[in-house]
């Protein structure tokens, strides 16, 4: 009695279509056009002119030192804030699962920036950091209990720029990896403990050879999408440090995506298109990486 | 011969001592183990307090009064003279109101809009059996690798070809589409066994019957993890909403704020921002207190099956 | 049966539409010029015209009502034409949208602009429309014949004000407000330091004082009012002050034929003095700091430059005031003109908005935007939205005329409408006119202003973070600027964006890092899985 339904080709067409009129109209044409743009060498809106087809985009935006400079604030941005929430994540889900009393208190208090917006929040971190002429704002009031002198964060080094990018960022994506986390500690089989129990294993021994392992494909999952995320950051920077971020020397690549389209000096899709698709380029390779370290490590 | 009585003597000695170091070793784990428990509850409790002082530091600026604010050289972290004129300003100086529902109109309507077409492809991908399946299914995955921040740039030239600048139609449409989303909704139909399928199918339903009796009741929980997963989306977008709207009667709550912060009040008047800010956050606070358990239930599904 | 029509369909269809859609979009970028505007015959007012005009205001309430109220009269006399204003309070924004909405052809009608930004909307093929036949015209030219409202003619505007809006070979815009830069002095707190302030500023006088003003006592508090805020020279806009101070001095900024001179050694010299008072905080700029008015307002700055349309904020008693009333300090505010480095023969910058006209593909739409366009200039318009702020109508019929002498004369009377830091502007900019100059307008001139206001941003940026200007950081500086804002695009030397794309050089370092690494990447991948292939390929044979 196993009938296969042959010719529910056409309905099943027709099921997919609207999904199917959707993409292509707003994904796939748009990711061919972009490709089209990209080799338009130097179109700009303007003048709706171009030199001509050929990698004068791609050439032009990796002369830029600020797309350089995005490349690099974005790559920072990814390396420091990728472990470290993953991490903070890990330690701080270990200690929820340990926990019995104020348990829920706690997970609901974490969870709360998952559903706050971004930009919205960016700017009370905005002028926690600032320093104005009026005030030095209250992080630097901690640390001058500290008998640190006052930082500007805002518009001041660029360590401390990145700092306060870095701290929000992490503060930001926190809530989910917690929750992710939380709930893959919770669904270890409770067996394996009171195995490692009666064989006398010590606490860190337990953690490391049989927590870790067992949610190490979650750890990765959060790992591969931390990367891809992070390297999609756009408007925490704007948050923080406002829309002018190449001025700010905080742009990122999307940042510069972005400038480059709509920006003071006016539209130039053809470079924005020539970044975007480095953008591209760059997540797919970490992404495939990860994909590919993910399928040795992951082995339980 | 063995003196019995000193071996028992000294068994016993043994005994005891066995005694009083399981009493020491005990103690000392219950020691320890309160260590833990401490050191745990501190540094669970300074993540809480960094978590919670951002909306702590908003909620306290947004009642403290203009002058209040900018004379305050160390800033104080409490008020004695709390007011409720930013808020006052906050909605009439901006149509705060108004990027409100169109918010809230536009995450309604992109979130309907896109349960119905993931709903349908997920179908056609689980259930049913046509050609070139695979490949097409490959070819949907192969997009979700797709950054946004690519096709902006064209979508934002075919919305303005097609006049769709500050409009709803040109909010809602680009941002319907997402392949994770089916991808989910797939994998969870999938787990709905071939059995009840072949039921419906003697019995003579139809699959679109099917699809609606059947299948959305049982995957409930996925759809409404999508759905909360998609009304965070829509409520944080930023980019394309800046990118097409420059009419304020249509602008939503995430480039409103931006707006205020750069050309409007926002860039003297520092509490009334904080107004602003406050007022956008706390509904879906509050929605979220509300249905606080399905809502992290929902995201940790979502994030489990990814 | 099915099966191979199927199997037809996809597999020829699908290459098809894809292929088909590819050329297609190839074809989508290119320009789409349109036709030459000529004027029409006659203008046909049987139909009904819908003109949208992007106006900017500077969040002042009043010059909203104006806009409207002119709107509503020129709709009375003109039913069958609506105007639809959009607001902006940015120039760079209204530049940004034309931009973006040239490719869709979704341009404005009219658009309040600046000539450098009119000279970028050229590039496209007969994007604006050139006025001067229209301003000519019998009929409906300046003062034509079947001109509905009392109109000036040509020569009743004034015509040093015309000439800036001439480029390339005709009048591109109408001017439509005009205003110069003027410094507000704090002549109380000047006097308590013992100066006295001169009848010309010069910018050696202010550097002095400000310095002065930097006196603190034990607590922190500055001297000169008693607070623990004091930045005693604030600049509004940075672009104007480098332009004004390269003119003054006779260094080069930019020539008509787009030649970029202002990464010269005056510009060093000048960064270095703004960069040893930004460093003691006697100099900030709007930028860093914010508004000089609310500084001024405050006592907490002496000399606020800002433009003379933004008289209306200044001093203890204006009528438009963004801070909190407690904080008010009273002061007697001095109008002075910008400080010159040679008083005898003070130059100043001539700004103000000015209109545009966009073409579009039915003439009589052009015509009933150029209808709105000189309504603009009638007295009733001039002479209303001039009174809003330290702004001077554009004719010499508003400005002789009675109703504005007579706004001019009751300077002082009210602090409101008649509020004399305002009209004392106005009336400086009137008396010093033919001292005002316009820089080159050419493509990217735009970009170049900007670029001259960040070096001296990033100046005092740089000093507020510890680090040192000198000649090192100044060609650093000129080279970011370059690439910030394109203007390597420009330096081509006949002022076409791009007219050649130029030889790029060897690629940077972080670039050659970047492409290097992402090639390794995948080098290795595919030599990974080329392995993992192998391998369970041996492993099947093997086992």
């Amino acid at each position: 009695m196993m009938k296969k339904l042959k010719n529910s080709s056409w309905k099943a067409f027709l099921y997919l279509l609207p999904a199917i009129l959707f993409l292509g109209f707003f994904m796939v044409y748009p990711l061919i056009d972009v490709f089209v743009y990209s080799f338009e060498e130097g179109y700009n809106s303007a003048s709706q002119t171009f030199y001509g087809v050929g990698m004068y985009n791609y050439s032009y935006v990796l002369h830029d030192p600020y797309f350089l400079q995005a490349v690099k604030n974005t790559f920072i941005l990814v390396i420091i804030t990728v472990p470290l929430s993953t991490g903070l994540a890990l330690l701080i889900s270990v200690g929820l699962s340990s926990i019995r009393a104020l348990k829920n208190l706690f997970q609901t208090v974490y969870f709360l920036p998952y559903v706050t917006n971004t930009l919205a929040v960016g700017l009370v971190f905005m002028i926690l950091f600032k320093k104005t002429a009026y005030s030095d704002g209250l992080i630097n009031l901690f640390l001058h209990w500290f008998g640190a002198g006052p930082v500007d964060f805002i518009d001041g080094p660029y360590w401390a720029k990145m700092f306060v990018l870095c701290f929000y960022t992490v503060w930001i994506v926190m809530p989910f990896k917690i929750l992710i986390l939380t709930s893959a500690l919770s669904s270890v089989n409770p067996q394996y403990y009171q195995a490692a129990k009666v064989d006398g294993t010590s606490k860190m021994r337990t953690f490391f050879r049989i927590t870790l392992p067992m949610i190490s494909p979650m750890i990765f999952y959060l790992v591969i999408t931390g990367f891809i995320g992070a390297f999609k950051a756009y408007s925490d920077a704007v948050a923080l440090f406002g829309t002018n971020l190449n001025a700010a020397g905080m742009n990122t690549i999307v940042g510069y995506v972005y400038d480059m389209l709509y920006g003071d000096s006016g539209g130039y899709p053809s470079y924005a298109s020539a970044a975007a698709i480095l953008l591209f380029a760059i997540v797919l390779t970490i992404t495939c990486i990860n994909l590919l370290i993910s399928k040795k490590k992951v082995q339980y | 011969m063995p003196d019995n009585g000193h071996a028992d003597r000294l068994g016993m000695e043994i005994a005891m001592e066995n005694q009083v170091d399981y009493g020491k070793i005990e103690r000392n784990a219950k020691r320890r183990e309160t260590v833990r428990k401490t050191i745990t509850y501190i540094l669970l409790a300074f993540w809480a307090v960094v978590v919670l002082f951002p909306f702590y530091w908003m909620i306290l600026s947004s009642v403290k009064s203009y002058s209040a604010y900018n004379s305050e050289y160390i800033p104080k972290m409490y008020t004695l003279s709390p007011t409720l004129q930013n808020y006052a300003d906050a909605f009439t100086a901006v149509p705060l109101a108004r990027y409100f529902t169109n918010t809230l109109i536009f995450t309604v309507l992109t979130t309907a809009i896109m349960l119905v077409v993931i709903t349908l492809a997920a179908f056609a991908f689980a259930r049913l059996e046509f050609k070139g399946k695979n490949i097409l299914f490959v070819l949907f995955l192969s997009l979700m690798m797709i950054p946004n921040e690519l096709v902006i740039i064209t979508n934002y030239v075919t919305i303005t070809n097609l006049n769709m600048r500050n409009t709803f139609q040109g909010l809602i449409l680009p941002s319907i589409t997402s392949v994770f989303y089916i991808y989910l909704l797939k994998e969870n139909f999938e787990q709905i066994p071939d059995s009840l399928y072949y039921a419906a199918k003697v019995d003579g339903t139809s699959d679109l019957k099917y699809l609606l009796r059947v299948m959305i009741p049982i995957s409930k929980p996925t759809l409404i993890t999508i759905t909360i997963l998609k009304v965070i989306e829509c409520w944080n977008s930023y980019v394309w909403p800046r990118l097409i709207t420059d009419d304020e009667n249509y602008y939503l709550v995430s480039n409103g704020i931006q707006e205020i912060r750069e050309n409007g009040f926002g860039r003297e008047n520092i509490p009334a921002m904080m107004a602003a800010v406050v007022v956008i956050s706390v509904p879906l606070i509050v929605l979220f207190l509300i249905f606080r358990k399905k809502v992290m239930e929902g995201v940790s599904r979502g994030g489990t099956k990814g | 049966m099915r099966n191979v029509w199927k199997k037809l369909v996809c597999s020829i269809l699908l290459p098809v539409l894809a292929l088909g859609s590819l050329l297609s979009l190839t074809g989508c970028h290119g320009a789409k010029g349109m036709k030459a505007f000529v004027i029409p015959e006659h203008f046909d007012m049987d139909r009904d015209y819908e003109i949208t005009f992007w106006a900017k205001n500077d969040t002042n309430k009043t010059q909203t009502a104006i806009y409207e109220q002119a709107i509503n009269d020129f709709e009375t006399l003109y039913p069958n034409i609506t105007v639809n204003m959009r607001l902006y309070t940015d120039y760079g924004k209204i530049y940004n949208d034309v931009i973006t909405n040239i490719s869709t052809n979704t341009t404005p009608n009219i658009c309040i602009t600046y000539p450098d930004h009119i000279a970028t909307y050229l590039t496209g093929v007969n994007l604006v429309v050139p006025l001067d036949a229209l301003m000519t015209d019998a009929q409906y030219g300046l003062g034509g014949s079947e001109v509905r409202f009392d109109a000036p003619t040509v020569n009743e505007i004034i015509p040093k004000f015309l000439e800036e809006c001439y480029i390339g070979d005709h009048y591109y815009a109408m001017p439509y407000m005009r205003s110069s830069e003027a410094c507000y002095i704090n002549k109380t707190y000047v006097e308590a330091l013992g100066y006295t302030i001169p009848e010309e500023l010069t910018w050696d006088f202010i550097w002095e004082v400000s310095e002065a003003a930097m006196a603190q006592d034990a607590d922190g508090n500055y001297l000169v009012n008693g607070q623990k805020v004091m930045i005693p020279f604030i600049y509004k806009s940075t672009d104007n002050m480098m332009i004004q101070m390269l003119k003054q001095k006779g260094a080069g900024y930019s020539t008509q034929d787009g030649e970029i001179q202002v990464f010269n050694d005056t510009t060093e010299e000048l960064l270095y003095t703004i960069a040893e008072h930004a460093k003691t905080g006697a100099f900030s700029t709007f930028k860093i700091s914010s508004y000089p008015a609310n500084f001024l307002n405050a006592g907490q700055c002496i000399f606020a430059i800002d433009s003379t349309a933004g008289a209306t904020w200044m001093g203890s008693n204006a009528p438009l005031l963004d801070i909190a009333e407690d904080k008010i300090v009273d002061f007697e505010v001095e109008v002075k003109a910008i400080p010159q480095f040679d008083p005898a023969h003070p130059q100043m910058i001539s700004q103000g908005p000015s209109v545009c006209i966009f073409n579009k593909n039915d003439p009589q739409e052009v015509l009933a935007s150029w209808l709105f366009v000189q309504y603009l200039l009638t007295n009733e318009v001039q002479t209303a939205y001039a009174e809003t702020e330290g702004y001077v109508p554009v004719t010499s019929k508003a400005q002789d005329s009675a109703e504005y002498q007579d706004y001019l004369a009751r300077c002082g009377e009210d602090d409101n409408t008649h509020y004399d830091v305002k009209i004392k502007a106005t009336k400086l900019l009137l008396a010093h006119i033919d001292d005002t100059f316009v820089t080159p307008v050419f493509s990217g001139s735009a970009s170049l202003r900007d670029a001259a206001g960040q070096l001296i941003e990033n100046t005092v940026k740089s000093i507020r973070r510890g680090q040192t200007v000198d000649h090192a950081y100044i060609e650093q500086l000129y080279s970011d600027m370059n690439s910030l804002y394109r203007l390597d695009q420009l330096s081509s030397g006949n002022g076409v964006p791009g007219a050649g794309k130029e030889d790029l050089g060897k690629l940077p370092g972080t670039a050659v890092i970047l492409l290097s690494s992402l090639a390794v990447a995948w080098v290795l991948i595919i030599l990974y899985v080329v392995w993992q292939i192998i391998r369970k390929k041996k492993a099947q044979t093997g086992g």
